[in-house]
C-alpha cells in the first residue's frame, strides 16, 4: 500500500506497484482526485495549423427556457393573458424591441440575431430540448449522441494545453427527467468528453478544482510522480496496447494542463481589473462568462456556459409559479434572472469586441424551449417547446436582425420555421466548419455527418 | 451549484441641481439596480437605474425629496403565499442626497 494525498493505493505484491496502480494513484492525488475526465482523455489529434483561423464558439445555456413572449419576442398587442407583465424597449436596431429588463443588451442589438420560429416536437420536458439543442438530436439511452463541444474537440484537436471544450460552470444536473442532457462525447469516446470547471468562479476561494494538487501535494512532488511514470512508462512500453498509449497521451496532457503556469493563468480571474469582474456581474454565471472569454483568448475552441444545473428549489428561468420547487416568478425575472443575463450578455459581447475576438469568436444563446403563451393561473408559464427564440452574435454573424417569427400570440412559428439541428449547423458554419466534408467516426467507426441538417444562411 | 453574493456593493450618488447622478457599482452583483425615491419620508418610485448612471425624477409638487441606490440581493428563491420573497431583498448600497421643492 502506497500513500498518495491522503489516499492509500495498492500495490501488487512483490513489484512495489504496478503501471495500473499508478494511474490509480495519479488520478486519485496527483491531480487533485477530480481529473478523471482528462485523465481518461485519448489522443484528440493533432493541431492542424491549417485551421489556425478556426473561430471559436461561447454558448450560454439558459437552464429551465425563458419564456419566449416574456423576454426576445414580446406581444404587446396582444391580451394581458398572453403579454405578461413586462413591457417591451427599443433597442439601438429600429424595428427590434426586447424585454424591458434588458437594457444593456439593447444597446448591443445591432451585433446580435435573433432566431424568433425555434421549435421542436418530441416532448416538453427539459431534457428533450437540451438534448437537441446540445447535440443536434433527441435520443435515448441506447443511442446516445455527442455534445458539440465534443464534436468541436473531435474535429479541430486542441490548440494549447487547454482542453478544446469546457462546460462552466458544471453540468445540468436533475431537471425533472433524467440523466440524458446531451452534454457528453457518447460515441466519440472518452477523449473528447468536454472539460468540467466543477466549481464557482464567483467565490473568493475559487479554485480550479482539477488543476489544484491535492492538500499537502507540491507541484514538486507532482513534478517527481511525472518523472517516475516516465521511468515506469519506458519499462513497460513494449507490453502496452494501443489504448493504454492513448491513455499515457491523455495522462501528459493532464500533467501539461496541472503543471502549465499558462493554463493556470487561463482560469485565473484575479489577472482581471476589479472593473471588468463587476461589468460582467460578480455572480457566477458572470464570472462564469468572463472565464469564457479567458480559455477563448487562451485557446479553448468551444465554451459552454450553464446558466443555473437545476430548475429545482433556485431562482432559474423555469417559471411555473407552482407555489413549491418549480416556484420562479416574474420577481425572479425583474430582481434577479434579466439583470444578471443582461449584464453578462452585454459585457461579455463588448469586452470580446474590445479586444478584437468578437470576429473569430461566435456568441450563442440557447435554452431548450419557451414558456407557454397564456400565463398560468398561478401567475407562471409552463414549458413549450412549439415556439421559442435564441440568438446568435459575434463570428460572421450578420447582427441587427431578425429570423423568422412567431404568430401574433407567440403559440407557433409563423415565418421560416426553425428546428434545432440547424442551430448547431450554424455553429458549425459559423466556426469555419464545412459540414459536406466534414466527418466524423459515428457509431462501429462508420464516418457521419455533424449534423443532419443545413444552417440558417440569413445568419451569415 | 449554490449561488453565493460575497462582498458588500457600493456606489457614489450625487445631485446636480435636480439630477442625481450615480459611480459604477463596486463589487456588482449583477442583479437588478435601482434607484429609490422618497418624498416626505414615504417611497414613491423604484426606476431602474441599470442602464444609465443619470435620473431625474419628475414630479415637481412641493416636498422633501430623497434619492438613493438599491442592488437586489438574492439568498434564496423563497417566497409566501401571497408571492412575496422571503430571503432575497434590495439592499441600500448609496449614500442618500436630496433635494427641497
Amino acid at each position: 500500500m502506497i500513500h498518495v494525498g491522503n489516499e492509500r493505493v495498492p500495490v501488487c505484491e512483490g513489484h512495489g506497484f504496478n503501471r495500473r496502480s499508478f494511474l490509480q494513484a495519479g488520478a486519485t492525488g496527483l491531480a487533485g482526485m477530480t481529473l478523471p475526465n482528462l485523465l481518461a482523455l485519448e489522443e484528440a489529434g493533432a493541431v492542424d495549423a491549417s485551421k489556425a483561423r478556426i473561430r471559436n464558439c461561447i454558448t450560454l445555456f439558459l437552464v429551465g427556457s425563458p419564456g419566449h413572449i416574456d423576454t426576445w419576442d414580446m406581444k404587446p398587442e396582444a391580451p394581458a393573458q398572453t403579454r405578461g407583465a413586462f413591457q417591451p424597449i427599443r433597442t439601438n436596431v429600429p424595428g427590434i424591441d426586447i424585454c424591458e429588463h434588458f437594457p444593456l443588451m439593447a444597446r448591443v442589438m445591432d451585433k446580435v440575431a435573433l432566431v424568433r420560429s425555434l421549435h421542436h416536437t418530441t416532448g416538453s420536458s427539459h431534457e428533450n430540448g437540451q438534448r437537441w439543442m446540445m447535440t443536434g438530436h433527441d435520443f435515448n439511452a441506447t443511442n446516445r449522441q455527442p455534445h458539440i463541444g465534443s464534436m468541436i474537440a473531435r474535429t479541430f484537436g486542441q490548440k494549447t494545453t487547454l482542453p478544446a471544450s469546457i462546460i462552466l460552470p458544471g453540468k445540468i444536473g436533475n431537471t425533472g427527467a433524467g440523466p440524458l442532457h446531451g452534454q457528453t462525447a457518447a460515441y466519440l469516446g472518452s477523449g473528447h468528453e468536454p472539460f468540467l470547471l466543477g466549481s464557482d468562479p464567483a467565490r473568493s476561494d475559487f479554485k480550479v478544482a482539477n488543476l489544484v494538487p491535492p492538500q499537502g501535494q507540491t507541484e514538486f512532488r507532482v513534478d517527481q510522480r511525472q518523472q517516475l511514470l516516465k521511468q515506469l512508462d519506458s519499462l513497460q512500453a513494449r507490453v502496452e496496447t494501443k489504448a493504454t498509449t492513448n491513455r499515457e497521451t491523455a495522462y501528459d496532457r493532464a500533467f501539461e494542463l496541472l503543471t502549465s503556469p499558462a493554463s493556470k493563468q487561463a482560469f485565473d480571474l484575479d489577472k482581471e481589473e476589479d472593473k471588468l469582474r463587476d461589468r460582467y456581474g460578480r455572480n457566477t454565471f458572470g464570472q462564469s462568462c468572463l472565464m469564457a472569454r479567458r480559455l477563448v483568448e487562451n485557446g479553448t475552441r468551444y465554451v459552454n456556459v450553464n446558466h443555473f444545473d437545476t430548475v429545482f428549489n433556485v431562482s432559474c428561468w423555469d417559471m411555473h409559479a407552482n407555489g413549491s420547487s418549480l416556484n420562479n416568478t416574474y420577481g425572479d425575472y425583474k430582481n434577479h434572472l434579466c439583470p444578471q443575463f443582461d449584464q453578462a450578455f452585454s459585457a461579455l459581447v463588448n469586452d470580446l469586441e474590445e479586444r478584437g475576438l468578437l470576429e473569430e469568436t461566435v456568441v450563442t444563446v440557447l435554452s431548450s424551449m419557451g414558456r407557454t403563451p397564456r400565463v398560468n393561473a398561478r401567475g407562471g408559464r409552463d414549458n413549450y417547446p412549439p415556439v421559442w427564440t435564441n440568438f446568435f452574435a459575434g463570428g460572421s454573424i450578420q447582427g441587427g436582425q431578425v429570423i423568422g417569427s412567431s404568430d401574433k400570440l407567440g403559440t407557433r412559428p409563423k415565418e421560416r420555421p426553425i428546428k434545432p439541428p440547424q442551430i448547431l449547423a450554424s455553429i458549425y458554419h459559423a466556426m469555419g466548419i464545412d459540414l459536406d466534408k466534414t466527418m466524423v467516426p459515428g457509431p462501429g467507426s462508420r464516418p457521419i455527418r455533424l449534423v443532419e441538417a443545413e444552417p440558417i444562411r440569413e445568419l451569415f | 451549484m449554490d449561488q453565493v453574493f460575497e462582498g458588500s456593493p457600493k456606489a457614489e450618488v450625487r445631485l446636480e441641481g435636480r439630477k442625481v447622478v450615480r459611480g459604477d457599482v463596486v463589487h456588482d452583483w449583477g442583479s437588478r439596480l435601482q434607484w429609490v425615491v422618497k418624498k416626505d419620508g414615504q417611497v414613491v418610485a423604484t426606476p431602474p437605474a441599470r442602464a444609465d448612471h443619470e435620473f431625474e425624477h419628475d414630479d415637481q409638487t412641493p416636498g422633501k425629496y430623497e434619492v438613493s441606490l438599491q442592488l437586489w440581493k438574492y439568498d434564496g428563491y423563497q417566497k409566501d403565499k401571497d408571492g412575496n420573497f422571503t430571503k432575497s431583498k434590495y439592499v441600500d448600497i448609496s449614500n442618500t442626497v436630496s433635494y427641497t421643492i
